[in-house]
């Protein structure tokens, strides 16, 4: 009977085992990641989508080994961000570039704990990709170049997040390479910009708008492709393709293009107020209402005001902001 | 055993939560000569993983998985008290991406291939009369290796893995007490050593049922524990997703019912209960059983 009654005892220990190993862990004091608080959180599905084929998923999902924290901050764009872009699904990314969807997301993180104590406006704070975003402030909302941050210190295992409203994009280059970067499909699968930069060749504006040492800095509105071709359309002259440009009268082309350009150092879209603003052409502009991040900008001889498709490009000499319609002096 | 004592058996095996994916090993011997054969069809799939420090919504990439797998299992008594017993699944995972979010990140959504063969031993030592009822104990040593070259370190693509490529050893102890009446509790715990970066795991397992000549019924519960490894989108993640931690509570049932002399129909269902980068997969079987 004893060594039966041992044995019971060992079948109950077994049990006891089975139990003991099958109870549930609390993970509730495990921190996520910034990767995993991007796949965990349902605002996050276009960044989550945009890591992943970017390539930074992995690098977000470690320490940084350039801090002595271990830390990044990343200004964190919802989904409603990314749809401003028209990037609606993870499918809808295929049309940037892998490196410069590699490029933007590394705009969005800096080395170490950026925590809101330390965010004020007129302070600027490097990114991973190099160039530098600056803190704006605009009523009551504090801004990162032209996106409004909505939420501040998530913290991660490895650092700090920030929830934006706008992607922040970055060249790294001038404006006049910026363009050419877009019309040589180096950020779009497809050329963007051909006819801006087939103007700006034409109207020999090219060496104002490169950076040299001392040079100064812009904002430039930058009309689409489509936007040149409504204009042919307009003017009876077809623009087909950017070399029909140098169809229209140089003067006329330079005109135009110095009616996109405002030397004022250039500005994000909060850094921007309503009412008339001078171009270097000289008419003046008129801005609409700042309006859930973006404005409308209407030319002297425009029916219509532009829409900003692209707001807030930072370049090494100035702010582009891509728009829709052709700004007419 | 007095009846008290086995109802206390029972509320212990009712407990809180417990055990693993269904461990091959059972209470039951097959005696010298006999065995039978079990061709099945298992079906699951999940859109939600368990992640920590929470379960998440949608697959990464691939939205939702579907698994699907036809096993060919096998058992035959060596001798009254020693098993052998063999496992073969072929297994397809599909992904929901789109065609177009495939293409444009260079993945497939679909891998499927001949997994992991499973030979166990399986060993009987010990009988002891209690009550009126049987106490019986169960050692079992068993070697898991993969027969195809399926990759597995794919980086995301490797969400549909069809397994983690480790060759594992694997023993378990096993205790049953099954009543004259049928009724029966079981319970075992074991070890799984496994090579190729994969983390080893502690692996457990409760079930109680009936086993009666007209028809056979149960309820288990399991669990897998891995002994280290890291977490996906964890710290010290890389990417290779044989090296995580997966940890799971999952409970099924099982049916079986004999249709004519050396033939049967076996059916049942499970789930999971909670784990850590595992799917949260609730998937239902049948299969065709030939004894002999």
């Amino acid at each position: 009977m004893k060594t039966r009654n041992r044995f019971l005892y060992a079948f109950y220990a077994l049990f006891a085992i089975t139990l003991f190993t099958g109870c549930q862990e609390d993970y509730n004091d495990i921190e996520p990641t910034i990767a995993g608080i991007a796949v965990a959180n349902g605002s996050f599905n276009l960044l989550e989508a945009a890591a992943i084929r970017g390539g930074v998923a992995v690098v977000l999902s470690n320490e940084n080994p350039n801090d002595p924290n271990g830390s990044y901050t990343v200004f964190a764009p919802t989904d409603e961000a990314f749809a401003k872009l028209g990037l609606n699904r993870a499918e809808d990314l295929a049309v940037l570039q892998v490196p410069f969807l590699t490029s933007t997301l590394l705009y969005h993180v800096s080395n170490g704990d950026l925590l809101s104590s330390s965010i004020r406006a007129g302070l600027s704070s490097p990114s991973l990709l190099g160039p530098n975003r600056r803190f704006i402030e605009r009523g009551n909302d504090l801004y990162i170049n032209g996106s409004k941050i909505l939420a501040t210190n998530v913290n991660a295992a490895n650092g700090t997040v920030h929830v934006i409203d706008k992607v922040m994009l970055a060249t790294g280059v001038d404006i006049v390479q910026s363009a050419i970067a877009l019309s040589n499909a180096n950020v779009f699968i497809v050329p963007e910009l051909s006819f801006l930069v087939e103007a700006v060749l034409y109207a020999e504006l090219a060496g104002a708008l490169t950076q040299s040492p001392g040079s100064p800095s812009f904002t430039v509105f930058a009309p689409t492709d489509q936007a040149f071709r409504e204009l042919g359309q307009l003017l009876g002259v077809p623009l087909e393709q950017p070399a029909d440009i140098r169809k229209l009268p140089k003067e006329t082309v330079t005109a135009v293009l110095l009616n996109h350009v405002i030397a004022d150092g250039g500005r994000f879209t909060p850094e921007l107020g309503s009412g008339p603003t001078d171009p270097l052409g000289g008419v003046s502009l008129n801005l609409g209402a700042f309006v859930d991040g973006a404005l409308t900008i209407r030319g002297n001889g425009n029916m219509m005001p532009a829409n900003i498709v692209i707001p807030d490009v930072q370049t090494t000499n100035g702010v582009v902001h891509v728009i829709d319609r052709v700004l007419l002096p | 055993m007095k009846l008290s004592q086995f109802f206390a058996t029972l509320i212990m095996v009712g407990l809180p939560l417990l055990l693993c994916a269904q461990s091959p090993i059972n209470g039951f011997m097959q005696g010298k000569g006999k065995g039978n054969v079990v061709v099945s069809y298992f079906s699951e799939s999940y859109d939600e993983v368990f992640l920590v420090p929470q379960k998440i919504q949608g697959v990464p990439v691939f939205d939702e998985v579907t698994l699907n797998s036809v096993s060919l299992f096998a058992t035959y008594g060596l001798s009254d008290r020693l098993d052998v017993i063999l496992n073969l699944p072929y297994i397809t995972a599909k992904g929901a991406a789109s065609e177009a979010l495939l293409n444009d990140l260079g993945f497939d959504g679909e891998r499927s291939g001949l997994q992991d063969l499973s030979v166990y031993l399986k060993y009987n030592p010990l009988d002891y009369k209690v009550g009126a009822g049987t106490l019986r104990f169960i050692g079992a040593l068993g070697l898991v290796t993969p027969l195809s070259n399926y990759p597995v370190n794919e980086g995301l693509q490797s969400i549909l893995a069809i397994g983690n490529r480790a060759t594992s050893l694997n023993t378990f102890l096993l205790a049953q007490y099954q009543m004259d009446m049928g009724l029966f509790a079981s319970a075992q715990a074991g070890y799984s050593l496994r090579n190729n970066d994969v983390p080893n795991a502690i692996l457990s397992e409760i079930k109680v049922g009936y086993a009666g000549k007209s028809f056979y019924a149960d309820a288990w519960m399991g669990s897998q524990r891995s002994t280290s490894g890291v977490d996906i989108l964890g710290l010290g993640f890389q990417g290779f997703f044989p090296e995580t931690k997966v940890n799971y509570t999952r409970a099924g049932i099982n049916l079986f019912v004999p249709v004519a002399k050396g033939f049967g129909i076996s059916a049942g269902a499970n789930t999971y209960l909670n784990g850590r980068n595992v799917g949260d997969a609730t998937g239902f079987y049948g299969g065709i059983v030939l004894s002999y």
